[in-house]
């Protein structure tokens, strides 16, 4: 469903790609697992740039990956990254040997500094995704396509698009995310989301027949 | 037999300028004996510095004048540096020992001679065998940046001799060289040079006249050396040359002129030892794998603790390279991070571990291969600016505990090279990355595989509870699946017995949190959270 909205059919290459989202951990890796998964089965490098937290090994297997072969490059110190983690970035872009490029920029990261990145992006010959807080949807970006993600239930995850090539999109797209629970725990989330506050009252516990 | 003589005129100048930082290669400079001037650049020359001026004479024409003196050590390392480029293109390379006797020392040796008949067809192509070769040679020594006179003759000597004299000269046959030689002025020769006066007298001022002279008679009153020499110019005696002979490691150094305070000049300076280092590889077609850069600092009295005279800086490459800007890019990074205690005053370079093995492909389109080999040196360049800790990879760790399930260590550029050289082809060139078409409305995990969220935290975040239900961040959260048990480590005084739950945020997003079961052991009992589903 996304690929329809996204020129071209698909994620760009040799461009940047913005994502924005309130915080990390609503769904968006498991949205560009795919991209990166295909990546990596045809033999190229996917490389990681701050990754916000610690990154399960066991997760990233269920969702494909071959975890030996992801290089990440933290160089975060007391929770943000350092000047370096953009000329490292900008390395990576340039080489051109790199298949895949997934980043966590700094916030408040000034214009010439993402153009600059776009720049190098052109010889860079895959997609890369660059992570920013929402607050940089206010001010605009030298990248030609933003996405801007917030959690829409269970296992599902809200687009919007921001900016792309082409004509703009209104009505933002919900999309159905690769699932960590099961059919009855998701009508269950879909109920409890509905109800509005889940029920405060009753049992400490939930009940045993809803569970995996 | 065809030899080639490669004549450096301004070998002294040119190796005294790169001992000077890179902003002053346009300044006067001008060497000197004991008294006199003895060369100067073509900046001095302009200005009227001359050979044969004294001191102050020059110094008052030039006041921005640099002055030194010729090192005889120094000129040595630097034709040390041509002879090993030279060997690249053929096995027989000897230097031409200088018999100046000017003065009370003897001249630096300043001319290399190639045997190069063997080399011809492969260095030379098919037509034009010799200019192609001495083309080649050229471009080889460009990066040492010397003043090349060549001359090529039959004979070694002949050639020797005639490289002094024109700058480019082509001896094919050897009448055409002997009649060149006719014309070469007497004090060529070794021994001519000190019975100059002598041989003026007499009116004998090229090689011709003396050879019109009876041989026993020139014998008699100059030396039986001075008509050796002229019987082994012209080819009349054999004239055989033992070759240099390449050393087992690498070593050289460089003294500079003014101290270095940046990381920048002594770069500068590393670079021309990384020339000589590259010439001496490229001598035995090999590749460096490590090389150490000695740094010998102003030695500084203090009173509190001695400052450390030297600084080593050692280099291991993953991929064993002799590609100089590569190198000089890795040595640029390194020294950045490196806190030098003192300016520098010498540089010194070894290299001993070296690797022979095939050149890397330079192609038009890449192939998995030299992907591989620029994967691998983008590795390199990232390790040696932020640090080998900083560059990770991960791995799985068979424990049950979540916060240690996940292995991070640093990664090894060889070993991300070689699994992607063994992939298949390179996906097709399309301007977008299509994204697979899978339909996940109502997909469910496999049954029986435990679902792990891909963001941890290492330490559980301890939860607010209202009526011991969990809140995050005042919102509260609405289990959804579990719970999952996980008890274990008791091995290693970590234990833990928990239960854990997929939980809801009231926005969609869930999260990962576990409850610590209420035993005797635990010292917080309470919800926690463990990880966000990314």
């Amino acid at each position: 469903m996304l690929d329809a909205q996204l020129p071209g059919g698909g994620w760009p290459r040799r461009a940047l790609s913005e994502l924005l989202l309130r915080q990390p951990g609503i769904g968006e890796i498991r949205l560009l697992s795919p991209c990166l998964t295909s990546i990596q089965r045809s033999g190229r490098l996917v490389m990681l740039f701050d990754p916000p937290a610690a990154l399960s090994a066991w997760a990233l297997a269920q969702l494909g990956f071959d975890v030996e072969q992801l290089l990440i490059i933290n160089t975060r110190t007391r929770a943000l990254p350092s000047g370096d983690s953009l000329w490292a970035l900008e390395q990576a872009l340039k080489s051109g040997h790199v298949g895949a490029v997934l980043a966590w920029l700094p916030p408040r990261l000034r214009a010439e500094r993402l153009r600059r990145l776009q720049l190098a992006a052109h010889t860079h010959d895959g997609p890369a995704f660059v992570l920013r807080e929402m607050t940089a949807a206010e001010r605009p970006t030298a990248a030609p396509l933003r996405l801007a993600l917030k959690p829409a239930g269970a296992d599902a995850l809200g687009v919007r698009l921001l900016k792309r090539r082409g004509p703009p999109l209104e009505t933002p797209l919900r999309l159905a995310l690769p699932p960590v629970l099961s059919n009855s725990a998701r009508e269950q989330a879909r109920a409890g989301l509905e109800r509005g506050a889940p029920a405060l009252q009753g049992a400490t516990f939930i009940n045993l027949a809803g569970l995996l | 037999m065809l030899w080639v003589a490669v004549h450096l005129p301004l070998l002294s100048l040119e190796s005294f300028a790169a001992t000077l930082p890179a902003a002053s290669a346009d300044q006067p400079i001008a060497l000197m004996d004991a008294h006199h001037i003895v060369s100067a650049n073509a900046s001095a020359l302009q200005l009227g510095v001359k050979p044969g001026l004294k001191r102050a004479t020059a110094l008052a024409l030039a006041p921005h004048l640099t002055l030194a003196q010729a090192d005889a050590r120094r000129d040595e390392e630097a034709l040390r540096a041509v002879a090993h480029t030279a060997l690249a293109f053929t096995p027989i390379v000897t230097i031409q020992p200088a018999n100046d006797t000017i003065g009370a020392e003897q001249a630096a040796p300043d001319i290399v001679l190639l045997e190069v008949q063997g080399s011809l067809r492969y260095f030379g192509g098919h037509e034009r065998q010799l200019q192609g070769l001495l083309q080649r040679l050229q471009r080889a020594l460009v990066p040492l940046g010397h003043r090349l006179h060549m001359a090529n003759a039959p004979t070694a000597l002949g050639a020797a001799l005639l490289a002094r004299v024109h700058r480019r000269f082509d001896g094919s046959d050897l009448a055409l060289t002997q009649r060149a030689l006719d014309a070469a002025p007497v004090w060529l020769l070794g021994p001519g040079r000190t019975h100059w006066e002598a041989l003026q007298g007499m009116g004998l001022r090229t090689l011709s006249d003396l050879r019109g002279l009876p041989r026993s008679g020139v014998a008699r009153r100059f030396g039986a050396a001075l008509l050796d020499e002229l019987d082994r110019a012209y080819g009349a005696v054999p004239d055989p040359r033992i070759s240099i002979a390449l050393p087992p490691a690498f070593e050289s150094r460089l003294e500079l002129f003014a101290r270095a305070d940046t990381a920048d000049q002594v770069l500068h300076g590393a670079g021309l030892l990384l020339d000589r280092l590259i010439a001496w590889l490229a001598a035995q077609h090999a590749f460096v794998r490590r090389f150490t850069l000695v740094m010998l600092h102003e030695p500084r009295r203090s009173r509190d603790k001695p400052a450390p005279s030297e600084t080593t800086l050692e280099l291991a490459l993953a991929e064993p390279s002799r590609d100089r800007a590569h190198l000089l890019v890795l040595l640029r990074e390194r020294l950045a991070n490196l806190p030098l205690p003192a300016p520098t005053l010498e540089l010194r370079l070894h290299a001993a571990d070296i690797a022979r093995r095939a050149p890397p492909n330079a192609e038009l389109f890449p192939t998995p291969r030299s992907e591989r080999e620029g994967l691998v040196r983008l590795i390199e360049r990232l390790q040696a600016r932020l640090g080998h800790e900083r560059v990770q990879c991960l791995a799985a760790v068979d424990d049950h505990r979540p916060e240690l399930a996940t292995a991070v260590r640093c990664a090894d550029a060889q070993s991300i090279g070689r699994a992607h050289a063994a992939a298949s082809a390179v996906a097709a060139d399309a301007l977008t990355e299509k994204t697979p078409a899978a339909d996940y409305e109502s997909a469910e995990p496999a049954p029986g595989v435990k679902v792990r969220p891909v963001w941890l935290l290492s330490e559980g975040q301890p939860l607010d509870e209202r009526d011991s239900w969990p809140l995050l961040e005042g919102q509260p959260l609405q289990l959804l699946s579990g719970p999952e048990r996980i008890e274990s480590g008791w091995w290693d005084m970590r234990l833990v017995e928990r239960d854990y739950f997929i939980a809801q945020l009231p926005d969609g997003a869930l999260v990962w949190i576990y409850r610590t079961r209420q035993l005797v052991s635990n010292p917080r009992p309470g919800w926690f959270l463990q990880g966000r589903f990314g």
